[in-house]
């Protein structure tokens, strides 16, 4: 690890030791979305719960990852699990499609102990659904993690991030290797699951040109291994370096125009890659200026359901973005000055 | 590379090519993005340079704060970096870049460029330029406003701009005014003027001292030099003890001295028998007291300021300090203030001090009445004061000037052999003569060396004759500590051979090539 390195991840560190105050029995969060599932438009049961959270967070934690919040760090016991599960049965029922997270990794056998994760998932099988996607670090992806006696279709989802060795050390702060990536990635698929990739789009101090060709040349490199990609754009989220580096106006999030051309560029590849941007359209996720989040966002969900395509977007902002991509490493970080998006109107800037 | 002029921490440099600094590049020609993220890119700036890699994963809080390839240092995010770390990174500049690498800040406002160049930036670019005219912003000296008329190319028209801004802040450096162009930028710039706040005391401890005017205006109570000579007061001792001090009007005219006021007063006093125990402090805004003997120092004689008559809180509690600072009931026995508009603030002030004060209430002090009465209220008090020589006040003024200017290595003009008088002919034996070029007591070859013995700085020089002024090229090492514009002693080979005024920053003459490191003023 790159000295220097540390003090911001001290940082992140320095924020979990805030005390949090979770109700155990309360499952962080449920709703319902829409998916595609074999081709078909359909509503899927999305459920986090609240878990002892990610072993790598609690270690030193990747720079944008502030999913640490939602955890308990002494652990949630199985009781409490199941208490957690009983409260969330209600919105899987009748879907066919589920995606149950939790804040690190389902396939953690020390996060979420084996049996439960068993019962859970006979439980799901036995409700009808067909397909369940959780949430491994690359390091949980072993078959006798995921060897459930009665399980609906897995679909493992993985951060990949980026596939450049530089990005994921000096970037990202996560321990993968693009290798160990291939290696796992045929594993699941070998016994039976299908893997889906994250790639994050501007990780920080990241440009925003620099965010975007690593975004394209890691879905180029992924696509072979998984069954689809998800580009996920850096949102800033709470006690994280992200927040920190957008805090001293260091780094941005990207703009939805780098989304849809990430997307655009990805569109010959032979897995589905699309993106469902986290806080889009706010400050702390990927926007625009105020005039056409809300347009683009309805695009890129149009995109993702695959009922749409991306073709004839347009607003004033495009040229301003034009203008900052073609510069964006000239300026060595991945800040642009506040109010730009929109051009400068109204606020104070100096 | 050669240094041609110095302010506050900035630097106006001669590069090859003919070019200067603060210098502008121009993204579309003079710099080149990195193949990778490994690597830094390209700058132009007569000749292609390579640029550190950008800082992944660092700390921007966290030393050592600048990149650094072979020809360049780069100051990541200045444009953003909070005002006081700014200027806590800034004190770090030259240690970590060193004065041979030019110092280049990415991405930064046109109206932060001034402010910048004072802390020593030496290269800007136009990358935020090139984003406000994408959006249709129009420069203007600095600023960015919205045009009616319609601009056909703005983006040259822009970059144009921005070149006349750089020449302007190059303008600034040349003729000793870039703390005005600063504190211009300042006042409508929050950023601006709290990096100006927090960069005071940098500028104390290591800004060059050039003795430009200094215009003031409110910002002025902070302004370097000023503060400076007020710290310094605490180290100022009046000529000798129980003297009735008379405080007087500064006037338009520097050094006061001069003025036709100042001469009228002083005719009238030197009627009155053992006028000589009266000692004669000026009351000014922005500097506060300036005792007679100091009437030459940088900035007392430096500076002009709008007269208003009125007093404001702040310009008040600095006087107060400024007096506290002369420890005026241990060194005086009594006070006339005969100071026009000020003499109301001023006797209040004297008087929470406890000693008796006298107002001689006069509107205009240097009127026929107003003389009349100073002169009989000064014969009044001096009556029961000790007669005070020629000889003994005028050791006691070179005591009390060499102690101001050279501080603790003062003691071998203190003891000297003193003679003459205020103002031009005081002179410490064959040490020191008043000199209004230094600014006080400037030294001869003979004070050089005693200087130095007593812990004065002192520059190596090569062993070469020298003739007319030191270049930085002649520069082997240095031993103590200064700041531009104060006197240094030249050795070679051991032995004085000059004194004279330092243009270098310590480091910068032993790392420079080019440029006068010392104007001599004495040689053997």
């Amino acid at each position: 690890m790159p000295e220097a390195f540390i003090p911001l991840t001290d940082f992140v560190n320095e924020s979990k030791s805030i005390p949090r105050d979770h109700s155990l029995d309360k499952p962080v969060a449920k709703w319902t979305e829409e998916e595609v599932l074999d081709g078909e438009v359909v509503e899927a049961g999305v459920v986090i719960l609240r878990t002892r959270g990610c072993y790598w967070s609690i270690k030193e934690g990747c720079s944008m990852c502030g999913y640490f919040n939602d955890t308990v760090p002494g652990g949630v016991s199985d009781d409490m699990l199941r208490e957690q599960w009983k409260k969330v049965r209600p919105i899987l029922k009748g879907k066919k499609y589920a995606k149950i997270y939790t804040s690190g990794s389902f396939t953690d056998p020390t996060e979420v102990p084996f049996d439960f994760a068993d019962e859970v998932m006979s439980d799901m099988s036995n409700m009808g659904i067909q397909k369940v996607l959780i949430e491994s670090l690359p390091e949980f992806v072993n078959p006798k993690n995921f060897a459930y006696s009665n399980s609906p279709k897995l679909e493992i989802a993985i951060g990949l991030e980026s596939s450049s060795s530089v990005v994921l050390d000096k970037s990202v702060n996560k321990r993968l290797r693009w290798p160990h990536f291939v290696k796992i990635c045929k594993l699941a698929r070998d016994n039976g699951a299908e893997v889906k990739a994250y790639i994050l789009l501007k990780p920080p101090y990241l440009s925003e040109k620099e965010g975007i060709q690593d975004a394209i040349q890691s879905a180029i490199d992924a696509a072979p291994h998984v069954d689809k990609i998800s580009i996920n754009p850096v949102n800033v989220q709470k006690n994280t370096v992200v927040e920190k580096l957008w805090f001293r106006n260091e780094w941005v999030a990207p703009w939805l125009w780098s989304v849809v051309e990430v997307l655009q560029k990805c569109e010959e590849l032979p897995v589905r890659v699309y993106s469902d941007p986290t806080g889009g359209g706010t400050r702390r996720g990927a926007h625009n200026c105020h005039d056409c989040n809300k347009k683009i966002l309805a695009a890129l969900k149009n995109h993702r359901l695959g009922l749409g395509d991306l073709k004839g977007l347009h607003c004033n902002c495009k040229s301003r973005w034009e203008a900052l991509v073609s510069q964006s490493k000239l300026r060595r970080n991945g800040s642009e000055p506040h109010g730009y998006r929109s051009g400068f109107a109204g606020s104070r800037h100096f | 590379m050669e240094p041609i002029a110095h302010e506050g921490l900035g630097r106006l440099l001669e590069l090859e090519n003919n070019l200067q600094t603060p210098h502008v590049v121009f993204s579309h020609s003079d710099l080149e993005e990195s193949e990778d993220l490994e690597s830094g890119g390209t700058i132009k700036i007569g000749k292609v340079f390579n640029l550190p890699p950008s800082p992944l994963g660092l700390d921007s809080e966290k030393a050592p704060y600048l990149q650094l390839s072979e020809n360049i240092a780069v100051i990541d995010n200045a444009y953003s970096i909070q005002p006081k770390k700014l200027v806590e990174v800034a004190k770090h500049f030259r240690l970590e870049a060193g004065y041979s690498r030019l110092l280049y800040a990415p991405a930064v406002e046109p109206s932060q460029m001034p402010i910048l160049a004072y802390l020593g930036v030496d290269i800007f670019d136009d990358l935020n330029v090139e984003l406000r005219s994408s959006a249709g912003w129009v420069l203007e000296s600095g600023e960015w406003i919205k045009q009616n008329k319609q601009i056909d190319d703005l983006f040259s028209h822009n970059r144009e701009e921005l070149n006349r801004w750089i020449l302007r802040i190059r303008n600034a450096i040349t003729n000793g005014k870039l703390r005005e162009l600063v504190e211009l930028t300042s006042l409508h710039n929050p950023r601006v003027s709290q990096i100006l706040h927090h960069s005071t005391p940098l500028l104390i401890e290591r800004g060059a001292r050039v003795h430009s005017t200094i215009r003031s205006n409110n910002l002025s109570l902070n302004h370097p030099a000023i503060l400076d000579f007020q710290f310094r007061l605490s180290n100022y001792e009046p000529p000798a003890k129980d003297m009735v001090l008379l405080i007087l009007p500064c006037s338009a005219r520097k050094p006061y001295f001069k003025s036709s006021s100042h001469k009228r007063f002083f005719n009238a006093l030197r009627e009155v028998d053992n006028y000589l125990a009266l000692h004669v402090v000026s009351v000014t805004s922005p500097l506060g007291l300036v005792p007679k003997e100091l009437e030459f120092c940088y900035p007392a004689a430096h500076y002009d300021i709008a007269v208003t008559g009125q007093w404001s809180a702040s310009e008040v509690e600095m006087l107060r300090s400024q007096l506290n600072k002369l420890n005026i009931n241990q060194n005086y026995s009594k006070a006339i203030v005969h100071a026009g508009s000020s003499s109301k603030i001023m006797t209040e002030l004297i008087k929470e001090l406890g000693i008796d004060v006298v107002n001689t209430r006069v509107e205009k002090p240097s009127s026929y009445e107003g003389l009349e009465v100073l002169q009989n209220i000064a014969r009044m008090s001096l009556n029961d004061v000790p007669i005070l020589n020629t000889k003994d006040r005028a050791r006691g003024e070179a005591k009390g000037l060499a102690k101001f200017q050279y501080g603790n290595s003062s003691k071998f003009l203190i003891n000297s052999e003193i003679s003459g008088r205020m103002p031009y002919k005081l002179r410490c034996g064959d040490l020191a003569a008043m000199s209004s070029v230094v600014g006080g007591f400037g030294l001869t070859l003979k004070g050089g060396i005693e200087y130095s013995l007593n812990g004065g700085p002192t520059i190596i020089a090569e062993d070469f004759k020298l003739i007319g002024d030191l270049f930085a090229v002649g520069v082997k090492s240095y031993e103590g500590n200064w700041k531009i514009g104060d006197q240094v002693v030249i050795k070679q080979a051991d032995i004085v051979t000059g004194v004279g005024i330092a243009k270098m920053m310590p480091e910068e003459m032993v790392s420079m090539k080019r440029g006068v490191a010392v104007e001599v003023r004495h040689h053997a």
